[in-house]
């Protein structure tokens, strides 16, 4: 049984618990302090009228926003749109992640100084790495069209088929290296007892992978998917800097919507009401995705 | 540096506060230029971060030795930011900033939210002043209800670039254009042209030209939406059978810096763009090099130009609205706004256009005559409560039409119809 | 590693090893090359003359130094170092908090699955909708356009990860290490400290690289917060991103400026928090 499943299957009285509410109090502070406003001022918000330019006019409106969001194609794209792309991009930084994972961990002396290479596309601030790969695929200007070329390839990277799944790419290029880190903290906290009993048995690699490695990374992997899905599932600066949403509605995702409806067209009450939408989406799915994985594990 | 007991500042506030309660009360209506007298006054002002605000950082300088006990605080930034922050802004309880510009789409939703000064009485109160010099349409920008919010800074209306030692003459019919570009194009060479069909502001504020060539319009003078007509989808028409003969391949997500560089590089003939991108094009030690000194400039084929424009304005909440009148009366006067278009700024007023003067220190009397030519006849893309949203509905159907995602019919349509709405979307009923 | 049991130099098993570490070292190669490749593109533009960069990609050029020369002599500089306290400050917070009240949902489940999963929600709400009030916020104590107020703003999204994050690395660390140090002798608070939290090392190491990042790469909050005096690092780059087209040569050296010295940074930093102590750590 999982050391946190037990903590939530006993009753836990007395000490236990006692010290429990001290260690969380910090955390449950500073969340406080800093969220408790803000989450109720924008739930005010969502039911009201509440538009930046007319803020003499405010009115109570109830559920008339929520109401709508169902009808609203735009929305509903959106939302689509941003699972695809979180899906896509997610996937395979997971699978690329491992692997780099697995790859560097097993380098000699220079594995530090690869590690340390590997993880800079994530120091870059988002908007700049929007702007870079925007120049980088240009026809024109861009280095990688030229390359494609050569080969005789001829891609439009941001034409309307493909223009999400570049942004997925351009996703993969920044975050990858943090599934790989991720990965990496995972795989050196291992016991090693499993490994070595599996290397005497004689265990092949694939074997040992399957069957040792990777349960034994389940709840790592868990945790640095669900990160970095919450992450992906605010995608905005690659959108801003490069497609606006376009071409057509192909690249119109969710924070992106919520940004135009709230800022470049005042209807804040509109965006807060989406937002909230959003937060429930994505609760229920990590709780699903979680209660899916603890019922495989004890299986 | 965790975060401080806010309790001193608090103090801080409330006694700022208090002690502006009792201080004179500002009053808007009594306007009060010349020299000013009386305590120090800082004043905040937030500028997008483009070179005619450098060319006006110069002249703060001079405002400021003349008027000795106003200092000026300029926060320089790019266009979206920008915008965040005066949204923001004009939401704290104190004032952020004193003076604020406006772009044109703005102008009617900031002034119905109270967030800038009505300025009809500081107009007539400043002699010498000659607001009717300023061009028509930028005035009219400035212009809500009958009540002015705005002066004319500086204008942005679209015009031809073209590279004069390919192209002889520009082309002053649309259909003239949409062939010689055609040509050019398939020589293979250089394309004939590059586009702007980026969804939202950039496809409207290139289309807007091609809608006007062809006789349409978004609205009519009464403010109806007039979009939905054949000549609209015939210009729509024109644009993605241009697109599809004469742009650069794959260009469908290009904005104002893509096209730009394929100008400069020498890939393009020509783009529509900002009048004042002239100079810059030309300028020997820019982004064109040795094509600098090759590109002219020439009204839209067609005649009328899209306009844009940034006015300055006074913040509602503003605590020093005479100072910040007599800055912003200062440098748009007939005299600084010469030196200020010398110095390259982009021209707003028609008698600093045909100043002799101004031909020989700027940049000749071509290009001026051509900017008036173009302010004469421009109009903004869409004025109008919510106007900002209207040009993204547009600019959103446009593209999905470029992008095969929607008909040409559908795109206008639709486009029509919900522009229709959001002007109509003034309060809730 | 090896895995061949038998000694004999050409058996397929070892020529199989040999094309997995071919395969591997492949892999790895193909992966520095892909994040190196817009980095030396990056140094390349913050060297070309204007025209070149409005150039193909191939064309020749003759390097120069202004851009660097313009972009060392701005504030640049100044933001960096604003970026780099605002993401310490708020990595160390979130940290302290993170671990502490992780490790007493893990094992305690103190507030049950409401808290467990409750500590997310906050952050899921969009920066967009969420920076109305803290900026609201930050006017009533009179830290518009300040530090502090970005630090609020960051921790939002940076302690709810961090948290969420440790308390999977604590649920991964079985029971026994402390039932173990209890036999021993270890009160539950130093049973945590001494035994648990070095086991986590790895993790707490990870989430400190990450929230840090998120913080360093954040643009809205620390616009809308400290946009004007207070500028940090993404919003001076992001200031590149102008009207008139993008400053390519001026936003590369800022980006390398960026990207550089937290590089070198990381690498110091990852010896000290990724050392493997996976071999155990029942007493210390």
């Amino acid at each position: 049984m999982k050391a946190g499943e037990q903590g939530l299957k006993q009753t836990v009285t007395g000490a236990p618990e006692r010290l429990g509410r001290l260690l969380v109090m910090p955390l449950l502070a500073i969340l406080g302090a800093v969220l408790i406003y803000p989450v109720l001022f924008t739930a005010r918000v969502s039911v009201q009228d509440y538009r930046l330019n007319a803020l003499d006019q405010v009115e109570f409106i109830g559920t008339e926003h929520y109401a709508s969001l169902i009808t609203n194609a735009t929305f509903i794209n959106a939302l689509r749109n941003t699972a695809v792309f979180v899906v896509t991009a997610v996937t395979l930084e997971l699978i690329l992640g491992l692997a780099l994972a697995l790859a560097v961990q097993r380098l000699g002396p220079t594995r530090d100084g690869v590690r340390s290479i590997l993880l800079m596309p994530m120091f870059v601030t988002p908007i700049a790495v929007g702007l870079i790969f925007r120049f980088l695929l240009n026809q024109q200007l861009g280095l990688i069209p030229p390359l494609l070329d050569l080969f005789g390839f001829r891609i439009d990277f941001f034409g309307p088929d493909l223009a999400l799944l570049s942004l997925a790419l351009i996703d993969v290029w920044q975050w990858t290296p943090l599934m790989f880190l991720m990965m990496l903290a995972g795989l050196e906290s291992l016991p090693k007892a499993p490994f070595e009993a599996a290397r005497v048995d004689g265990a092949s690699t694939w074997f040992t992978f399957r069957r040792v490695t990777l349960p034994l990374l389940r709840p790592a992997i868990i945790i640095a998917v669900v990160i970095r899905m919450l992450d992906a599932l605010r995608v905005f600066e690659y959108v801003f800097a490069i497609t606006r949403g376009g071409p057509g509605q192909t690249t119109d995702t969710i924070q992106y919507l919520i940004y135009r409806v709230g800022f470049q067209f005042f209807r804040l009450g509109e965006a807060s009401a989406m937002a909230y939408v959003l937060v429930a989406f994505v609760l229920v799915l990590v709780a699903v995705l979680i209660w899916l994985t603890r019922k495989g594990e004890s299986a | 540096m965790r975060q401080r007991p806010p309790i001193p500042f608090l103090l801080t506030l409330v006694t700022a506060l208090a002690l502006a309660a009792c201080g004179p009360s500002d009053d808007s209506a009594t306007p009060d230029n010349g020299d000013a007298t009386g305590e120090p006054v800082t004043l905040s002002v937030i500028m997008e971060e483009v070179p005619d605000t450098d060319i006006v950082l110069d002249l703060v300088e001079d405002f400021e030795a003349e008027y000795e006990n106003i200092t000026l605080e300029v926060e320089a930034l790019p266009f979206d930011q920008m915008r965040d922050r005066i949204i923001t802004s004009s939401l704290a309880p104190d004032p952020t900033y004193d003076i604020v510009v406006v772009d044109n789409p703005w102008m009617v939703d900031f002034a119905n939210g109270g967030y800038l000064l009505e300025l009809d009485a500081y107009i007539e109160g400043t002699e010498g002043y000659d607001y009717e010099d300023f061009a028509e349409p930028l005035r009219d920008i400035g212009v809500v209800d009958g009540t002015t919010f705005g002066v004319p800074l500086y204008n942005y209306a679209l015009s031809l670039i073209y590279r004069s030692d390919i192209i002889d003459e520009a082309p002053a019919d649309i259909e003239d254009y949409r062939q010689l570009v055609a040509d050019i194009s398939s020589e293979g060479e250089v394309t004939g042209l590059a586009m702007q069909p980026q969804r939202g502001y950039k496809i409207f504020e290139e289309w807007a030209n091609w809608l006007y060539a062809y006789g349409g319009s978004l609205t009519d003078d009464s403010g109806n939406v007039t979009l939905d007509s054949p000549e609209a989808r015939e210009a729509l028409e024109a644009y993605i059978e241009t697109y599809e003969t004469a742009a650069p391949a794959d260009s469908l997500s290009w904005g104002f810096d893509e096209a730009l560089r394929a100008v400069a590089g020498g890939e393009a003939a020509s783009m529509i763009s900002y009048n004042w991108m002239l100079p810059t094009l030309n300028n020997p030690e820019g982004d064109a090099g040795d094509l600098a000194g090759s590109f002219a400039v020439a009204e839209v084929p067609g005649g009328k130009a899209a306009l844009g424009s940034w006015s300055w304005a006074i913040a509602g909440n503003s605590e020093n609205p005479d100072e910040a009148w007599e800055f912003i009366s200062w440098l748009t006067s007939p005299e600084i706004d010469k030196q200020r278009v010398i110095a390259g700024g982009a021209p707003t007023r028609m008698s600093v256009l045909a100043d002799e003067e101004v031909w020989s220190e700027g940049y000749g009397q071509d290009y001026y005559e051509t900017v008036a030519a173009i302010l004469e006849d421009a109009e903004p893309l869409a004025s109008g409560p919510n106007a900002e949203e209207v040009i993204e509905i547009v600019g959103t159907h446009l593209n999905a039409a470029i992008a095969g995602e929607e008909t040409v019919d559908e795109a206008i349509s639709r486009a029509a119809a919900e522009a229709e709405e959001a002007f109509a979307r003034t309060s809730e009923g | 590693m090896s895995r061949t049991k038998e000694p004999s130099p050409v058996t397929s098993r070892s020529v199989r090893s040999r094309l997995f570490t071919a395969l591997r070292l492949g892999f790895v190669v193909l992966a520095v090359i892909a994040v190196l490749v817009p980095f030396l593109w990056l140094v390349a533009s913050s060297l070309k003359p204007a025209p070149a960069l409005s150039a193909g990609p191939f064309e020749p050029f003759r390097p120069q130094l202004g851009w660097w020369r313009d972009v060392l002599a701005s504030d640049v500089r100044v933001s960096l170092v604003r970026s780099a306290v605002v993401g310490l400050v708020t990595v160390g917070i979130s940290v302290v908090a993170g671990s502490l009240g992780g490790y007493a949902i893990s094992r305690f489940g103190t507030g049950g699955r409401t808290l467990r999963f409750g500590v997310l929600s906050g952050q899921m709400i969009p920066p967009a909708v969420l920076v109305i009030p803290l900026f609201l916020i930050a006017f009533q104590f009179g830290l518009n356009d300040s530090l502090p107020a970005v630090i609020a703003a960051h921790l939002t999204f940076v302690l709810p990860l961090t948290t969420w994050f440790l308390i999977g690395f604590f649920d991964a660390v079985p029971r026994e290490y402390e039932e173990q140090a209890r036999v021993d002798g270890y009160t539950r608070f130093q049973a945590f400290w001494k035994v648990v939290l070095p086991q986590v090392r790895p993790g707490i190491g990870a989430a400190a690289i990450f929230g840090f990042i998120l913080s360093w790469n954040d643009l809205f909050y620390a616009l809308i917060l400290a946009g004007g005096q207070a500028r940090t690092l993404p919003v001076a780059i992001a200031g590149f991103n102008t009207f008139r087209g993008v400053e390519l040569g001026e936003m590369s050296v800022a980006i390398l400026l960026s990207a550089v010295p937290v590089l070198i940074a990381s690498f110091f930093v990852q010896r000290r928090l990724i050392q493997g102590l996976g071999a155990g750590g029942l007493k210390g």
